[in-house]
């Protein structure tokens, strides 16, 4: 066995001092047990709610007509149960649509409609899902995928656009796996599934 | 545009003007000190009386800060990531929390982070209740009541998951047993500190950006947007970046630098394209090129002096001359030993003369010779060798080997009249004619090419001496081939790395048809033979399919790069129009290279220097990264821009109510990410553009964006919004962990 050095000593007193494992906790609850499997991700999350929903919704036969997603919107909530009638009224008809909301997918829709029919709370909520930006509208300006400089030109081989032909040299000497790792920096990249 | 068009001329080279770069050092996340506990914050707390003081937690996902309701600033400041491991050889465990991770390598190899990579949601509560266990610790929490007994108010993303917020509410009440706890969103409570009241909140913070729109102190959650981008999003962009800008950077990039790296040299730009389009231009490129000197190891090169090197030669010279001397003694020794050998040889041949044929065959056979023949031709052997030995050693001109006037007698004579001995002296006669003859050819060829050659330069000199024009035309013609040869080449050599191009398919082919026993061309003709080999053009198809064979290619490379260097002399020497600057080397110079600018700034670069080897380059990347917040789309995101949110909350959410003025004229900032220069001015350009005619916008950033938000939930704390909205213990026990009081800085129940 070797003999620590002064600066490996020092460096043990260290992370000792700086240690809290072994520091007594009195404020924790000693009886405090939490569960195993509480570490999620948010798609877990998600996943999970949406299969209670599923799961609260189905034994109840008879709100399967009334479940069925109406253009109507607002006063299908009405029947479902009785007791969470509205308290808030819809809001207010000078605001517009919400844009992102109308820009979500169908099972985002069908998830946010089957909260809100769960019945405690009827005005719309802001999820964590419906509060994301929609894609924009706006027509995308084209930049060089090497320099950054704004690009006229793409290559069709490798589907990068380039600034100018020094670049494009440049462009040409790459690999397939580099080339992809461009695109990748700007989201365009082919993914295998 | 062509940016070539804007580089200055010439005559004002930049190596000459340039000052050497000012060196920027890259800084990461490092162990900072210790921080001890503070019991008096806790004292204070007690003597304040119960309900009147919480501990505030800005729960972000850059750091966590904690503190104090009563004081100005919080006390701690923890990056939320917590290690935790088993010291083998002390058989003891070991946590560390915020940056005390970095003092030890263990540790940092078992990081872990408290949220969900980029985003504001906790996903790790192990990790989260270390970060809390540190907070008390630190706080002075003696836990007397065996808990946490003060109030936590405590911040939360926008639109936190349920289950998130459940799973803090249970381990706030059931792990530390804390009296009451209440919730609020970091944006909206900066808002509040800056004394917003209606107005649009644009919150950039760590993990993500969010737009609230707030109207009378009460925020409208519905219309809050949320881009999914912030400050580690573009620390990862740039280290994208980076790394492709620099594929075998020797150095180590990691994002802990990157997030220092964008806060120390990116700004936004006021008007994105217009600056883009000039930002590797050569005006005033040193000044946008920000150099990073990464750590490094000069390699040191003993340098010689003068003195020594002298020294060193004349060593060299002084062995090289004691060994021509050994060699020129062992030459003469040899030569000596030579001269010998032939006086006894000729002694012998002298002795031989009056004898009879017994007695010469008698001596012959002393001397191991076969007959007089050998001997003779020994005598001419060595007397040869010594003439040439002696020559040597005077140094003088090699003695032309005397042709032996041999005798081909025998070569006119009739085999049929020889006897053996006879047949092979002929045999040997007809060889040495061939040869002699085979060497005179040859140099009577060599002479005829070295005569054409100079013939050639006569009529080349005499033609650009009457026709420069045509000569030089001429010469123009030539270079422009060399060149499109050399392009063409390389072009040949990029296709054959692809399979798919015509030059890989017709190699492909012409191997198939080698390997093919029937070539399906020759059978068309209806020809069986296929001729192959008659011309000698047919072998070059093995030149053509050989690929990856380095050393052929090399010699046709040196070839064309020397004919162009004459050529390119030629010109440069007759052609008054033709000046360095038309030369290949002056156009593919570096001064020229707008990659060069990219990658090296507006210095020239020395691939030997350690110290550029290991510098990171900074300028374009210094405005594309925070763009990616206006321009999503640059990065991939399939997301709106800020501009585009929040025009589209004011003029469509809002539209019509008489809201929409108030709070256009209250656009706030706030968030770690919002700092960038030129934020506000660009967000209120980009909203003015698109916005009506005449609104009255005004932008403005919150006193401090990072510490406000905790500055506000103090605030908030211990005022009546607070007593409110915290939910107590019992309420607790009674109503479950799902139960949140909605209140007006807080998320809503969903």
């Amino acid at each position: 066995m070797t003999v620590p050095t002064a600066e490996a000593i020092a460096h043990q007193e260290l992370i000792d001092k700086l240690d809290i494992h072994s520091i007594q906790k009195p404020f924790r609850n000693p009886h405090w047990k939490p569960n195993q499997r509480r570490n999620k991700n948010i798609k877990t999350i998600l996943g999970d709610a949406v299969r209670k929903e599923v799961s609260s919704l189905m034994p109840t036969k008879d709100n399967s007509g009334a479940a069925t997603p109406s253009p109507a919107g607002g006063s299908s909530t009405t029947s479902i149960s009785g007791s969470s009638t509205p308290a808030n009224p819809p809001p207010s008809t000078t605001l517009q649509p919400n844009l992102a909301q109308a820009s979500r997918n169908l099972s985002k829709l069908v998830l946010e409609r089957n909260m809100r029919t769960s019945g405690v709370s009827t005005a719309p909520n802001a999820t964590y899902m419906n509060i994301e930006s929609a894609p924009s509208l706006a027509h995308g300006r084209h930049y060089c995928d090497i320099t950054g400089l704004p690009a006229s030109y793409t290559d069709p081989k490798t589907r990068l656009r380039y600034h100018d032909k020094e670049v494009f040299g440049v462009v040409r000497t790459l690999g397939q796996s580099v080339a992809e790792q461009y695109l990748e920096a700007r989201g365009a990249h082919t993914v295998l599934k | 545009m062509v940016p070539s068009a804007t580089w200055p001329p010439q005559d004002c080279r930049p190596e000459a003007s340039i000052l050497p770069p000012h060196l920027y050092y890259p800084k990461e996340a490092h162990y900072e000190k210790f921080t001890g506990t503070d019991h008096s914050g806790y004292q204070h707390a007690k003597s304040r009386g119960v309900g009147r003081t919480a501990i505030v937690i800005d729960n972000g996902s850059s750091s966590l800060r904690a503190g104090w309701s009563f004081e100005e600033n919080p006390r701690l400041s923890v990056a939320p990531i917590f290690a935790k491991y088993k010291e083998r050889k002390l058989n003891k465990h070991y946590s560390f929390v915020g940056a005390d991770v970095y003092s030890d390598t263990t540790a940092k190899s078992h990081m872990r982070h408290a949220f969900e990579a980029g985003t504001g949601i906790v996903a790790n509560w192990d990790v989260m209740e270390s970060l809390l266990d540190y907070v008390f610790l630190k706080m002075g929490i003696d836990g007397a009541s065996g808990g946490v007994d003060m109030p936590i108010v405590m911040t939360e993303a926008v639109a936190n998951l349920p289950y998130a917020r459940k799973s803090m509410t249970e381990i706030m009440f059931e792990c530390y047993s804390v009296p009451s706890l209440a919730y609020g969103i970091d944006s909206l409570f900066s808002y509040d500190y800056n004394n917003g009241k209606t107005g649009l909140v644009v919150s950039s913070s760590h993990s993500s950006t969010h737009i609230i729109p707030v109207l009378k102190q009460k925020a409208m959650l519905i219309q809050a947007t949320r881009l999914n981008w912030g400050g580690l999003q573009s620390a990862e962009y740039l280290q994208k970046l980076l790394r492709l800008k620099y594929p075998i950077f020797p150095g180590k990039i990691n994002a802990s630098q990157m997030e220092y790296l964008i806060r120390d040299h990116c700004y936004l730009s006021q008007d994105y394209d217009q600056e883009l389009s000039k930002y590797l231009d050569w005006t005033g490129l040193e000044d946008r090129d920000h150099v990073i000197q990464y750590p490094y190891t000069e390699v040191i090169e003993v340098q010689k002096s003068e003195e020594e090197l002298a020294r060193a030669a004349e060593k060299r010279k002084e062995s090289g001359r004691r060994l021509q001397e050994q060699a020129a003694k062992m030459r003469l020794e040899k030569l000596i030993l030579k001269e010998e050998e032939l006086e006894y040889y000729r002694d012998v041949q002298r002795r031989i003369i009056d004898q009879t044929k017994k007695e010469i065959k008698r001596i012959l056979d002393a001397e191991d010779m076969k007959d007089e023949v050998a001997l003779e031709r020994t005598i001419k052997e060595l007397d040869k060798s010594i003439r040439e030995a002696r020559q040597k050693n005077i140094g003088g001109d090699p003695i032309e080997e005397e042709v032996e006037e041999s005798n081909y007698s025998l070569l006119d004579t009739p085999d049929d009249q020889l006897d053996e001995a006879g047949l092979k002296q002929k045999r040997h006669q007809r060889l040495m004619k061939s040869s002699v003859e085979a060497r005179q050819r040859a140099k009577a060829e060599k002479e005829a090419e070295k005569a054409r050659i100079e013939e050639e330069q006569r009529l080349d000199d005499e033609k650009r001496e009457t026709d420069i024009k045509g000569w030089l035309a001429q010469r123009r013609n030539a270079l422009a081939e060399t060149k499109a040869k050399m392009k063409d080449r390389d072009r040949l050599k990029a296709d054959l790395g692809n399979r798919k191009s015509l030059a890989s398919q017709i190699r492909m082919k012409s191997i198939a048809n080698l390997a093919s026993d029937a070539p399906t061309k020759k059978r068309r003709r209806g020809n069986d033979d296929d001729n192959f080999g008659a011309n000698d053009d047919d072998w070059g198809v093995y030149r053509q399919i050989a690929v990856g064979d380095a050393s052929g290619e090399d010699e046709e490379e040196e070839d064309l790069g020397a004919t162009l260097k004459t050529l390119e002399a030629d010109l440069l020497r007759y052609d008054p129009d033709f000046t360095e600057q038309h030369t290949l080397e002056a156009q593919t110079d570096w001064t020229k290279s707008l990659i060069h600018a990219f990658l090296r700034g507006p210095r020239p670069f020395d691939s030997t220097s350690q110290a550029e080897v290991h510098q990171l380059h900074l300028n374009v990347e210094r405005i594309r990264v925070p763009e990616v917040i206006f321009q999503p789309t640059i990065a991939g995101v399939d997301q709106a821009g800020i501009v585009e949110i929040a025009a589209d909350i004011l003029t469509h959410r809002l539209n019509g109510s008489s809201a929409q003025e108030d709070v256009l004229r209250d656009v706030f900032l706030t968030g770690g990410n919002s700092l960038f220069r030129n934020f506000d001015e660009r967000l209120r350009e980009g909203l003015r553009g698109m916005l009506p005619a005449g609104s009255p916008l005004v932008t403005r950033r919150a006193k401090d964006a990072v510490l406000d938000p905790w500055r506000g939930a103090a605030k908030w704390a211990g005022g009546g919004g607070w007593k409110e909205a915290a939910v107590t213990r019992g309420e607790y026990a009674e109503k479950g962990s799902d139960y949140l009081k909605e209140n007006a800085l807080g998320n809503a129940y969903s």
